[in-house]
């Protein structure tokens, strides 16, 4: 419609954001389990990432609530839970389609908490985040409200990308992406970036040197990117 | 032919089979309603049976007839209670039951809505008795839901058993965003199309969402609107703002404008009246519409289409007796334990009460209120309206169920052609009502 409205626009970027901690959390924990099959490090490196404390006993614990605990903030049920309530009001902005996706993957959830091979049975949660996206590219045919949930994709990829210190060309290649979507934001408008806080973000980003020492500075700029001037 | 003997019944069959899956997909798409139980919201799934009520062509044309003809009467008694009540001064209908009617607002008084119509999108509830006549139960002229669910389930059952479309000449009742983008268009005072939502929280919001997704309609909240210059505008997220021309408003009169109805209110959009009654913003359905769907004022309709249109009415109320008058009220006391009593006040199915479950004691108290609140209730014969075959877990029984007509008054006055059929999931129950839990069925309207 171009027409959108501060709660809608807020809406649209939690949309973004918490669909997208979906995937990257599931992609992490998966990541994280896979490396604990080898005697690797433990599920104890990724609390560390996000400063968490370790209430959780052993890894069987660990993941059952990263997964499934929807009190837990840091779960995929969580977050899950949080698009969902995003994507109900906004219906008539992404289509029946694209919100039917959220409903699905948390079907999908729900059936992996009672599998065997949760693992295995997680998989085809990915295919359900793919076909959502797949319906926000094709569905919705403002750009700007598109936009809005990108930005909030990005941002979100970003800031898990900085804080579990992945390798700097992803980082870069992610925060290259969040640039042009930013670039396509109008002025005045909520998710217009800050300067200040985007110049800190090239500075820290643009140089491979030494980056991940500056992680944390980056992850707090990110934070504040859409502060009003 | 038995109405609901279909030609391609194989296919038929195999739509049933698939029962379980068509509520899954509805399930999925977010077709629930919202109900507080104890203060706490809970969305409910809202149970689709996929069994429809099919209507043949030439029932469905009296039907048809019969609803505008009812609704461009109440049309005619909207504006003519907001204006010069002639129909009062004519002695038709007593003063009592339009000002003591919680739905009159005397706010309106005076407003006259673009192309004058009030019930733009009417609701009107419909029984089928067992003699084959259609009743009219109820008329709803407020804020009427149920569309968007024959609408979804339609899209889905077309997938599930196409050989019974294919054979059986249904009539397609995806028209329905186009009746009523075609309906908020003629009122629409200049600007976009709006749909007034309390928000997420309110059993309908699902309806709101859908028919703001099909009719291309933004979908707002009270606090995203504001008067300026006695025009109606939409905050955009930039400062800018957009200019509504038609709000389609699911949200009660009260809660439309609290400089005029409730100052105490919190939600609502001030000085939108004063747009509204300056012709700069039209109003889906016209505040103080509840005048004329109230309980009380139901008796009256057929008087109104003889006065209105001077013909008679093509389609019956129920049996209806006003304890108002002295002849009623004596009926209905001694008849009570057979008759069905309403309080003109609630809706939803609450508030209705049939004489034949009441031990004496509770009929005696219900006997002193009718005779202390004459006006407060209703008394209705017991139509012993059809049953329709459902299925349940497996088995088809058979469940009282109604038809909730749905007439969109635009340049000129139409009848969908579908329409939300509710049934009682309990064997015992006259109850239809969703928030009552009842279910829902597709309405088949044959086009031969």
């Amino acid at each position: 419609m171009g027409t959108i409205s501060i709660e809608h626009g807020n809406n649209l970027y939690w949309l973004g954001r918490y669909t997208e901690r979906v995937f990257t959390t599931l992609k992490a924990l998966q990541e994280t389990y896979d490396k604990m099959l080898d005697g690797g490090v433990g599920y104890q490196a990724y609390l560390g990432y996000f400063d968490l404390p370790d209430i959780y006993g052993d890894s069987k614990g660990f993941f059952r609530s990263f997964l499934f605990d929807k009190d837990n903030f840091s779960s995929v049920a969580y977050s899950l839970e949080r698009a969902y309530d995003n994507g109900i009001v906004l219906r008539e902005d992404i289509s029946s389609d694209a919100f039917s996706f959220l409903q699905i993957a948390k079907d999908t959830l729900k059936g992996a908490k009672g599998s065997e091979n949760t693992r295995f049975a997680l998989l085809p949660l990915e295919d359900v985040l793919y076909g959502f996206w797949g319906c926000i590219a094709d569905n919705i045919y403002d750009e700007e409200t598109k936009n809005i949930i990108y930005c909030g994709k990005s941002t979100e990829r970003l800031d898990l990308y900085l804080r579990m210190k992945y390798p700097y060309e992803e980082v870069h290649k992610e925060f290259e992406r969040l640039c042009i979507r930013l670039g396509r934001v109008p002025k005045n408008t909520p998710y217009r970036y800050n300067t200040r806080f985007l110049s800190d973000l090239v500075e820290i980003i643009g140089e491979e040197n030494e980056y991940d020492l500056r992680a944390g500075a980056a992850v707090a700029s990110l934070e504040r990117l859409f502060e009003s001037a | 032919m038995n109405e609901n003997v279909l030609r391609g019944s194989a296919d038929f069959t195999e739509a049933i089979g698939n029962a379980k899956e068509i509520n899954e997909l509805l399930r999925r798409y977010g077709v629930k309603f919202g109900i507080y139980k104890n203060g706490v919201f809970k969305e409910q799934f809202f149970p689709f049976d996929p069994i429809p009520r099919v209507i043949d062509a030439k029932q469905f044309a009296a039907i048809e007839k019969g609803l505008i003809q009812r609704v461009d009467a109440l049309n005619r008694f909207l504006y003519d209670i907001y204006h010069e009540k002639k129909i009062v001064k004519d002695g038709k209908i007593p003063e009592d039951f339009i000002y003591i009617s919680s739905g009159y607002l005397a706010q309106c008084e005076g407003i006259t809505p673009k192309n004058r119509i009030y019930s733009h999108i009417s609701g009107i509830d419909l029984v089928q008795g067992k003699d084959g006549e259609w009743y009219i139960l109820e008329d709803n002229l407020r804020i009427p839901s149920g569309a968007s669910y024959p609408l979804i389930a339609r899209e889905l059952t077309r997938i599930a058993s196409p050989e019974a479309f294919r054979s059986n000449n249904i009539v397609d009742n995806r028209n329905y965003p186009d009746l009523l983008r075609e309906t908020m268009d003629y009122v629409n005072c200049g600007g976009v199309r709006a749909i007034l939502t309390p928000g997420r929280y309110n059993a309908a919001y699902f309806e709101h969402s859908y028919l703001a997704e099909n009719t291309d309609s933004l979908l707002v909240r009270s606090d995203e609107l504001f008067v300026e210059n006695n025009m109606l505008w939409h905050k955009t997220y930039s400062g800018q703002k957009t200019r509504i021309g038609v709000l389609y408003r699911r949200i009660s009169d009260e809660y439309l404008d609290p400089l005029t109805f409730l100052p105490e209110s919190l939600i609502g959009i001030p000085n939108l009246m004063e747009a509204y009654r300056s012709g700069n913003v039209g109003i889906i359905n016209a505040p103080g519409n509840g005048v004329a769907d109230d309980k009380g004022i139901y008796y009256f309709v057929p008087k109104m289409i003889e006065y209105y249109l001077g013909e008679d009415p093509i389609l019956r109320n129920a049996p209806t007796y006003l304890p108002f008058y002295k002849a009623d009220m004596s009926y209905v006391l001694d008849n009570l334990d057979r008759l069905v009593i309403k309080d003109v006040a609630e809706a939803g199915g609450y508030g209705v009460v049939f004489g034949s479950d009441l031990d004496s004691e509770k009929l005696a108290g219900l006997k002193d209120m009718i005779m202390s609140q004459p006006r407060r209730f209703i008394a209705q014969d017991v139509i012993d309206f059809v049953d329709l075959p459902t299925l349940d877990e497996g088995q088809t029984v058979m469940r009282k169920a109604d038809l909730r007509a749905f007439v969109l008054s635009g340049k000129t006055t139409r009848v969908w052609a579908s329409g939300l059929t509710r049934f009682s999931r309990n064997p015992d129950s006259f109850v239809v009502n969703s928030s009552q839990g009842g279910g829902f069925k597709d309405t088949w309207v044959r086009s031969q």
